[in-house]
């Protein structure tokens, strides 16, 4: 990695962190972020009773398998790619790529974060029916890169949670 | 995300986001979305408070049953470290 490279990703991690520990920062970076508009909001009411569903996690924290590549942090624009997690997998083989964010208590304890292990457990108390693969994005995409996500990830994460039969999903944030 | 709880639900799958900056929900209008004014990194609570994070789910996956107008945003109002929590003992729903 050239020397520049590792300056800039030093300075959005500490710009991560600061984000994520000063409120007011977080919320004027809000504000500014050029999110694109929803003119028609899609929306399927949920009629099966909860014991019965199969739900998936999806979250946009930059989780991965330990196994898998991480998140392309070089690119600031960052990067629309996903991960396909199994519901069993054990949160040791878990990790979070993302700069853009202070990660540190989420590896701590991934259930403030991506809660497979309460889920499991809500699924043996009978709370739930089941789970379904759960999914990983690394938010902070910018164009053009939102184009692909939302041509192309997005609606392949969709089709898998529809062929998998997953009733509903949980999505969490950074 | 909110982008992708829109894909996810255009193919028919209900969908409820934790979201911590209400302007962003706001513009991208999620189908149903939760917001806490949590830090970020953050969304079901603070490491190793089961109680905490249980209830937020729970406030969650019943916001998928209750929430009829497309594009709600709830806001619990629960404050960062300032909220006592009790464990959700009633999961039955709707």
């Amino acid at each position: 990695m050239f020397e520049a490279d590792r300056l800039r990703q030093r300075v959005s991690r500490a710009y991560g962190r600061l984000l994520s520990h000063i409120p007011m920062l977080a919320r004027r970076w809000g504000r500014r972020f050029a999110a694109i508009t929803g003119e028609v909001v899609p929306f399927v009411p949920l009629r099966k009773p909860l014991h019965t569903c199969r739900l998936a996690f999806v979250t946009t924290g930059g989780v991965h398998l330990r196994s898998q590549p991480r998140f392309d942090m070089g690119d600031s624009r960052g990067d629309p790619s996903f991960r396909v997690i199994p519901a069993a997998t054990p949160a040791d083989q878990l990790t979070i790529t993302h700069d853009y964010y202070d990660h540190r208590n989420a590896e701590r304890d991934l259930n403030i974060l991506f809660p497979l292990a309460l889920g499991r457990e809500l699924v043996s108390q009978g709370v739930l029916g089941s789970l379904g693969t759960s999914y990983s994005f690394m938010g902070h995409i910018e164009p053009p890169h939102v184009e692909t996500l939302l041509r192309h990830t997005a609606p392949a994460v969709a089709r898998h949670l529809r062929q998998e039969q997953v009733d509903a999903v949980l999505l969490t944030p950074a | 995300m909110g982008l992708v709880a829109r894909a996810v639900e255009t193919a028919g799958i209900a969908t409820v986001c934790i979201v911590g900056l209400r302007d962003i929900a706001e513009r991208v209008r999620p189908p149903r979305s939760v917001h806490l004014k949590w830090p970020f990194g953050h969304p079901l609570g603070e490491p190793d408070n089961q109680v905490q994070q249980l209830h937020v789910i729970h406030y969650a996956l019943k916001a998928l049953y209750t929430v009829k107008e497309p594009g709600t945003i709830l806001d619990p109002g629960w404050r960062w470290r300032r909220e006592i929590y009790t464990e959700p003992s009633d999961w039955a729903m709707p």
